[in-house]
């Protein structure tokens, strides 16, 4: 982006411009609002225009326009609107075309909290509610900005604190939804983003709160064009951006949370309508943050008019939010596809740890892996006390062994899998952060398996790993058709991950706001359980384990010159890109083996080979070896305490995992950026 | 005295010929086929909260249930006897805790399917396709309860209690028109999801089933699905007319708001007056839970104005 050209542009000439493509913008948006109308009302044109005017509602139909279509129409252009200006905003302060309120983690804030006062709070009034829901959303945005910095605004630093909160809190949310199902089954709707309305309650509501977005769009592109000049051009003009900046960061997170309180989990929108009104040619500061209120309110009322007309053919409610994602994820990569070029190359450094592998440290995995073992095989929960420890090991009988050994299996090569991937990844990508998870590749597979039980019907337990490794496939010829021209930058395929689990999230809340069991099955796949693997299952993963490793210990060499250069790599004689294609096809399948036999698995890619390498793992071979060995500790130990912890329920591993390592990767943002 | 000495003894008598019958084998049909039993089961364990329901129903005390504080959240009525063990959560059971018990039969209901292979490693599985979309959830209710009399070797209890229900839906009903008169209206049931949108009981319903028996028809035509239910917009409730009558399950959280709305007093059927909560009462339960529910939905219907 290069705003001192712009700048320098005569001003007429632009304008002309502009003033066409707003024109066409509001007559879309006018053609929207009719639409919208027409759908959600059975009243004619004239008749709906003269209850505008003020003409005292008298009929049914009448008051159902005045109550319900009308305050609809509001809020989704107040939304909409909201949601793209706070986009558009976000996006210019930090130059990060992928940053907006749900990359921040805003929703997933607001959804533990609600989902918390749901269960421990049901009595607490619908108002309490509503703070609480903004509460949470505050928290979470501000622990992320806190996270990323001031420097990592800019780049991925501040996606993957965004991607970790939400996937933290995601988990810990998931975790008490399974304990108590039911509670909080009031919630779903707004999960799912919905927004019918029964009068003007939440408009009264959210008005006021939404007033402060005048203040945005008056005193923000000032400061804005000024930071296109780069801090030093602000400061010899006599702007200190900082403080400016922070003001505008609590004002556009007021906004966020309070629409999000609103009507719920309605993403994209902020993420994908200023880099549409960038690309149509919206350019200096005002004009992106304009246009991009205007596209918002117009993207966000279509979207909501094809929910609404899929609702009447459903026989069930296809929620607003669910619209916004289906059509907002694809559209979203084709947006951004371009932006994301090579640039991105954030390079960050590889944590500080010892300078090798000490001896020791080569017995600790090893020996972490027995104790896990025989903590899992011999263990009796229940027949553990602090005064007698040892009576709780008993040599286990044949069923339970039985019983035992699957779950031990599919933990370890889990851990083993995600590992490898996350391994591979790192050095692929010359990225530390990069993660398998968060990069969209089990999300592939996830999204497969989810989209199989929802469409097609049947149990997600049953639905195997050949949809599994579909859906992966179909991620990697996605990455690999829109990340040769960016040499798979970690940029485009963020940008996947995002979308993939955004699809993901919008499926799953649709199933669950229909109100069926078959919900509470998915979510307990989707948190990652070892209980139901079967003894074959268990064999089959880990034969496929151990072709995997031994194919990744295969490809080391690649893997050294690789993530040495390229240019080191071409000058020994390797294909950098047939290299790269082959490894990433590894990437995949791991994900897609572990993702098909287990359910997705979080963070453990990413701090298995970090742990690795903080051991002093820091050339390819020893890290090949140790990550598996961490990643395996890493399971085993999450399936063992989720087993134990709540005795005889269970929680699933994957969740486990998930909070352990969330908490551990946030620590780690926070810790780069401390230093 | 004589007269009670002969009636303990034609009961012990009655007793002794159901055991007698008890110790032969005995043969039941669930979703997957025929399983034949050598005696009685004695020590059994349920995993769904429907057929936990019917087994105490049944004065069967179980072995082992899961999550029995959901169940008494939840389900409520009946209560599962002390010394029950819970043996987890209902997706993932604790099969360790299950083999201790050494249990006869494991009952298994919707959603559980995937664990019969493991669990048929510990005790013979029942597995009972107890909602569908395919039938109507109350009559296989039924069916589910009088199976499992027989394989408890409590027909007679299973008969006696179902029977008594029928004769109470014939009382209810009486109720009904001595308050309402020869026409009985028409009536819809939902329960609020928010306050823009509530999930309605629809054709194949427990609830829906139990209206009409009372001999109640139906307001709205919802289709069936697996647990009865159909999620719409509130504003789907303004085609009920002022002579149809709306009953809502309680808890309702924050719903007094939505009553004071314009929109919702502008429904006919809110302008007439007919509409009326209903008592917490759980609605995917087993056989019995019909009566509760039949009683609560009168209750309800008896406090609006003809």
């Amino acid at each position: 982006m290069s705003g001192t050209d712009t700048l320098a542009s005569p001003r007429p000439a632009l304008w002309q411009g502009a003033a066409g493509r707003y024109l066409a913008a509001l007559a879309v948006l006018l053609l929207a609002l009719l639409w919208h109308l027409h759908l959600n009302s059975t009243l004619s044109l004239s008749q709906q225009w003269s209850l505008i005017l003020g003409r005292a509602p008298e009929t049914f139909d009448d008051i159902q326009f005045v109550y319900a279509a009308l305050p609809r129409v509001v809020l989704a252009i107040l939304v909409g609107a909201v949601m793209a200006l706070v986009g558009s905003l976000l996006q210019q302060v930090t130059q990060n075309p992928l940053l907006s309120p749900m990359t921040l983690g805003a929703a997933s804030g607001a959804w533990l909290a609600l989902v918390c006062v749901s269960v421990w709070w049901p009595d607490l009034a619908p108002d309490g509610r509503s703070w609480f829901a903004l509460g949470g959303a505050v928290a979470s945005v501000v622990l992320v900005l806190l996270i990323a910095g001031r420097s990592g605004l800019s780049g991925l630093p501040v996606i993957l604190a965004g991607m970790a909160t939400h996937i933290l809190m995601g988990a810990v949310a998931t975790a008490v939804i399974l304990l108590n199902q039911y509670a909080t089954q009031n919630l779903f709707i707004w999960g799912a983003g919905d927004l019918t309305q029964t009068d003007w309650s939440w408009v009264q509501w959210l008005l006021p709160k939404l007033s402060v977005a005048l203040l945005v769009l008056l005193i923000a592109p000032r400061p804005l064009a000024l930071l296109r000049l780069g801090d030093a051009g602000a400061g010899a003009r006599g702007l200190s951006t900082g403080p400016i900046l922070i003001v505008l960061l609590m004002l556009s997170l007021w906004l966020v949370a309070s629409a999000i309180t609103a009507v719920g989990v309605i993403s994209f929108i902020g993420l994908i309508t200023p880099n549409i009104a960038r690309s149509m040619g919206a350019r200096t500061p005002r004009d992106e943050l304009c246009f991009s209120l205007l596209l918002g309110a117009t993207g966000l009322l279509l979207t909501d008019s094809l929910a609404v007309m899929a609702s009447d053919w459903l026989p069930d409610l296809l929620p607003s939010g669910t619209a916004v994602a289906l059509i907002g994820a694809p559209a979203l990569i084709w947006f951004v596809r371009r932006k994301l070029s090579a640039k991105d190359q954030t390079a960050l450094q590889l944590p500080e740890g010892a300078a090798r592998v000490s001896r020791w440290s080569w017995w600790l995995a090893p020996v972490a892996v027995m104790v896990l073992v025989i903590l899992g095989l011999c263990f009796v929960p229940d027949a553990f006390s602090w005064r007698q420890p040892w009576v709780a090991f008993q040599w286990p009988s044949d069923l339970v062994l039985s019983l035992r050994w699957p779950r031990l299996v599919t933990a370890a090569c889990a851990g083993v899998g995600m590992a490898l991937a996350g391994l591979i990844l790192q050095r692929l990508i010359r990225n530390p952060l990069a993660s398998p998870d968060i990069l969209g590749m089990s999300a592939g597979a996830t999204f497969a398996l989810v989209a199989f039980t929802v469409f097609i019907g049947g149990s997600i337990h049953e639905a195997g790993p050949f949809v599994a490794f579909a859906g992966s496939a179909g991620v990697l010829v996605l990455l690999l058709l829109l990340g040769r021209r960016a040499h798979y930058a970690p940029g485009i395929m963020i940008l996947v991950g995002i979308s993939l689990s955004a699809l993901i999230e919008a499926l799953v809340q649709f199933v669950l706001a229909k109100g069926s069991d078959q919900a509470y099955a998915i979510i307990g796949w989707l948190s990652g359980s070892t209980y139901r693997v079967s003894d074959a299952e268990a064999l089959w993963f880990a034969g496929g384990t151990v072709l995997l490793f031994g194919l990744s210990l295969a490809t080391g060499r690649w893997l050294t010159l690789i993530s040495a250069g390229d240019h080191m790599a071409q000058a020994r004689g390797l294909n950098a890109s047939r290299a790269r294609l082959v490894l990433l096809v590894l990437v995949c399948a791991c994900c897609a083996l572990v993702t098909a036999l287990m359910g997705p698995i979080a963070f453990v890619g990413l701090l298995a080979p970090h742990v690795a390498t903080l051991m002093g793992a820091r050339k390819v071979w020893p890290q090949l070896w140790l990550a598996p060995l961490v990643g395996m500790v890493l399971m085993l130990f999450s399936d063992w305490l989720g087993w134990v912890l709540l005795y005889p329920k269970q929680m699933p591993a994957g969740t486990l995992a998930a909070i352990l390592g969330g908490s551990y990767f946030i620590y780690l943002l926070a810790r780069r950026r401390l230093r | 005295m004589v007269i009670r000495g002969v009636f303990r003894f034609f009961v012990l008598l009655l007793a002794g010929l159901l055991c007698g019958q008890a110790l032969g084998a005995v043969t039941i049909t669930d979703a997957r086929g025929e399983h034949t039993f050598d005696s009685t089961p004695q020590r059994v364990v349920t995993l769904s909260w429907a057929m936990t329901e019917d087994v105490v129903e049944l004065g069967v005390k179980p072995v082992g249930v899961a999550d029995i504080d959901g169940y008494h959240t939840w389900v409520v009525r009946p209560s599962i006897p002390e010394g029950v063990a819970d043996i987890g959560t209902r997706d993932e059971p604790s099969i360790e805790e299950l083999a201790a018990l050494k249990p006869d039969v494991i009952i298994l209901a919707n959603g559980q399917e995937d664990l019969i292979d493991r669990l048929e490693q510990v005790a013979p599985v029942l597995y009972f396709d107890a909602f569908s979309a395919d039938h109507n959830n109350a009559t296989v209710a039924r069916r589910i309860f009088r199976k499992l009399g027989h394989l408890f070797g409590k027909e007679d209890v299973a008969e006696q209690k179902l029977a008594a229900m029928d004769t109470r839906f014939d009382t209810l009903k009486q109720q009904l028109h001595a308050h309402f008169g020869t026409d009985l209206p028409r009536v819809a049931n939902i329960r609020f999801n928010n306050n823009a949108v509530v999930f309605v009981y629809g054709e194949n319903a427990m609830s829906s089933y139990v209206l009409r028996e009372l001999g109640l028809a139906s307001a709205l035509d919802i289709p069936p699905s697996q647990w009865g239910v159909t999620q719409k917009k509130m504003v789907t409730l303004s085609t009920l007319k002022a002579d149809d009558v709306l009953l809502y399950f309680k808890p309702a959280p924050g719903v007094e708001k939505l009553f004071e709305s314009p929109l919702w007093q502008a429904m006919p059927v809110v302008k007439a007056g007919h509409v009326a909560g209903v008592v917490s009462t759980w609605s995917y339960g087993g056989a019995l839970s019909l009566r509760y529910l039949a009683e609560a939905m009168t209750d309800a219907l008896l406090t609006i104005e003809p």
